[in-house]
């Protein structure tokens, strides 16, 4: 046997390590699990609300006495209008502010018990009268809200059209009056159509986050307890050296949990492209390129802290004692990026290293930066990564030899294994 | 390939307590080394600094005079006090895994291990997962691991413990065997009886100094000291022992008789003269035996850690 046929080289031990914490995190069942329902709910929430919006509600309309069917006519012209942008996602409001609705019209001959047609909701409503000003509109318990708009717009614009010819006025005249010509809306900076909020993808980006991050560092603080309570972290470190181990182990969950979030924004995108607004797509898929460069920045930097919570345990039972710090510094973020707080606190904590991971990016998509911003931020968590790496590793060191009980950082600084 | 293991004045403090205090040793290719000493001595710390687990605060050590690199390192054989693998791995997962970190290609680790897992009888049962597995077959496990990369030196700590008679003598053989290929073997052991029968060389360690070191059966003689097994024949050893006192220095407290061997006595010369031992054993009858007295190791023990 020659002398250096076999020894191992940085790089293919870190891989080896971090295959093995890929390996072992894909054969666990709660990660399968959480990652398909998190997939379903993310299809589920792009698809199901367009699915939602985009049916019209058809309601039957009984209708009893000459002006009634004058109005129910009308209202049910009024709803089946198109809406002027049919690409728009929120359907809600139609023209003029009036809702969309596909109104079939029962006629009642008088004398038929209305209410019975009501209690067997045979009908949604029904509207009754002889004349335009003495009009009822019954419902059972409640109206619904199109119907009852889209029967008081009807009947307004008729008695309006009516009051109109009773003074004589041209045809030109009424018309100016029962459908006045509204302001002409115009934005210098629109947003394009069919866009979500913006504090809305705030609120999805920093949740995923958070859960990345309380996830996979979990998942780094357990790799690392598991090996010291095994004791097989002494044959490994004696192979290597430490910061190869958590080398590994941050590459390995690193990789995780970019793929993770890759595959549920990836679910989420083709989830809205198959249900057709692209203009949501393109919205998201510019916004996500810096928020997937801190996430990641982000990840790496909390990580290395994690596997140290991890390394001052003695048993999985401490972690929840050794992480708490870690906790704090992914909840603190979380609700300083969702919660509304003023501008020039909101631009310092997006400097912050531990904040600017959400903050920055929140910034971004409300548009409210310089383009040097976001690259300041960058270097800032960078720098502070390769800091916390270096720290962690010395702690990781001093620690991970002590099997017996919980180890102050202090201890594990000085290498008190 | 046939190099030697020195530790030159290792020592090694945790807080205000010396664990170990200008330790040296050597460990020689083709024997086995025994390092003994007292809970508390500073075997464990010893085979840790020697597999870069701990750092030295002074002293080195060298593997053929060249001091010894994460390289190096990486290809001993270690077996911990504390034993462990990954429980919920795979038997044959876990070595593939353990050899590949000790730098061996996928390809070599499978092969290897499948060959270790064949010579330990536990070929069946490579894709159970580890904490199925008896205790003992554990443990034969934990023996594929720090032998999986084909070590260029072993070390082991405490390996006898907790195992049975049978598996003890398949351990001491996998050792030997080991050292016969070359390989420089150090383990420790509280079992001193297994020490002596398996040891070519000796380390014996006390609060965190070596108070002996060399090969076995020199050990055994340079701590003969001045002791002579003495029987008369028709003899009690009561009455030997009267006339033995009468010429030692030490006196009746220097005459001991020899259990389970009616008749004999060990008498320790102290500054006396062994031909005046001689003479008045002569005196008394025939000598069926007048011998040096060889200490054994548990002997040599007692008398160096004090």
């Amino acid at each position: 046997m020659s002398e250096v046929d076999v020894a191992p080289r940085e790089w293919p031990t870190v891989r080896v390590v971090a295959q093995r914490e890929i390996a072992v995190k894909l054969r666990d069942k709660a990660f399968i699990w959480t990652t398909v329902l998190m997939l379903v709910l993310v299809t589920v929430a792009t698809v199901l609300p367009v699915l939602l919006t985009q049916q019209v509600p058809s309601l039957r309309l009984a209708v009893q006495g000459e002006a009634a069917e004058a109005v129910a006519e009308l209202a049910a012209e009024l709803g089946a209008r198109e809406t002027p942008d049919a690409q728009l996602p929120v359907a809600l409001i139609g023209v003029g502010g009036l809702p969309a609705a596909e109104i079939t019209t029962v006629t009642v001959e008088p004398g038929v018990d209305v209410a019975r047609l009501l209690q067997d909701e045979d009908v949604a409503a029904a509207l009754l009268g002889e004349d335009l000003d003495d009009l009822h509109l019954v419902g059972l318990r409640d109206v619904p809200g199109e119907l009852e708009t889209l029967v008081r717009a009807a009947s307004s614009e008729l008695q309006v059209a009516q009051a109109a010819a009773d003074a004589g006025l041209s045809a030109q005249e009424v018309a100016a009056l029962t459908q006045p010509e509204p302001p002409a809306l115009e934005l210098l900076e629109p947003r394009p159509e069919g866009t979500v909020p913006p504090q809305l993808l705030v609120l999805l980006f920093a949740f995923l986050f958070y859960l990345s991050v309380l996830t996979f560092g979990t998942s780094i603080a357990q790799s690392v307890v598991e090996e010291k309570q095994s004791r097989v972290v002494e044959l490994l470190v004696a192979a290597m050296p430490v910061r190869w181990l958590l080398a590994g182990k941050v590459l390995g969950n690193t990789v995780m949990a970019v793929g993770q979030v890759v595959v549920i924004v990836g679910a989420g995108l083709i989830g809205g492209m198959v249900a057709g607004q692209g203009e949501l797509v393109r919205q998201l898929a510019a916004s996500s390129g810096w928020f997937v460069l801190f996430f990641l920045l982000g990840f790496v930097m909390l990580s290395c802290l994690w596997a140290v919570g991890g390394s001052l345990a003695s048993r999985v039972e401490d972690l929840s004692s050794t992480t708490a710090l870690m906790q704090i510094l992914v909840i603190v973020p979380f609700f300083a990026a969702v919660l509304p707080i003023d501008e020039g606190t909101q631009r310092v904590l997006s400097y912050v290293p531990f904040t600017a991971p959400l903050l920055m990016p929140a910034r971004i998509v409300h548009g409210a930066v310089e383009p040097w911003e976001p690259v300041v931020a960058a270097v800032l968590v960078l720098v502070t990564a390769a800091v916390l790496v270096v720290l962690g590793a010395r702690l990781y060191a001093g620690s991970v030899l002590h099997t017996s009980g919980r180890m102050k950082a202090a201890q594990a600084w000085r290498g008190l294994g | 390939m046939d190099r030697e293991l020195r530790l030159e004045g290792v020592s090694r403090s945790f807080g205000t307590h010396v664990a170990l205090d200008d330790v040296s040793f050597t460990v020689r290719p083709g024997r086995t080394t025994g390092f003994v000493g007292a809970n508390g001595a500073g075997k464990t710390t010893a085979m840790r600094i020697v597999l870069g687990v701990l750092a030295a605060d002074r002293g080195q050590v060298t593997l053929g005079g060249a001091p010894l690199t994460p390289a190096l390192r990486a290809r001993f054989g270690y077996m911990p006090e504390e034993r462990g693998l990954y429980p919920k791995m795979k038997v044959a997962d876990q070595l593939v895994y353990l050899g590949r970190v000790h730098g061996l290609d996928t390809a070599t680790a499978r092969r290897r291990t499948a060959a270790l897992l064949d010579e330990l009888g536990l070929a069946d049962r490579a894709d159970d997962v580890l904490q199925t597995l008896s205790l003992g077959n554990q443990q034969r496990v934990q023996v594929a691991a720090a032998l999986v990369h084909d070590p260029i030196m072993l070390v082991l700590d405490e390996p006898f413990s907790g195992l049975d008679p049978l598996a003890i003598d398949a351990m001491g053989a996998q050792l030997r065997e080991r050292a016969a290929a070359g390989v420089p073997v150090l383990f420790s052991s509280h079992q001193l009886e297994l020490v002596e029968r398996l040891c070519d060389d000796l380390v014996i360690i006390d609060h965190g100094r070596v108070v002996a070191a060399g090969e076995a059966g020199e050990l055994r003689a340079a701590h003969a000291g001045r002791r002579y097994r003495v029987a008369v024949r028709d003899v009690a050893a009561a009455d030997l022992a009267g006339r033995l006192a009468a010429v030692v220095p030490g006196g009746p407290d220097a005459v001991v008789p020899v259990e389970g061997d009616a008749g004999a006595v060990v008498v320790d010369l102290g500054d006396g003269d062994e031909q005046a031992v001689l003479a008045a054993a002569q005196g008394a009858g025939a000598v069926r035996e007048f011998a040096p007295v060889l200490p054994t190791l548990a002997e040599i023990f007692r008398e160096v850690v004090r």
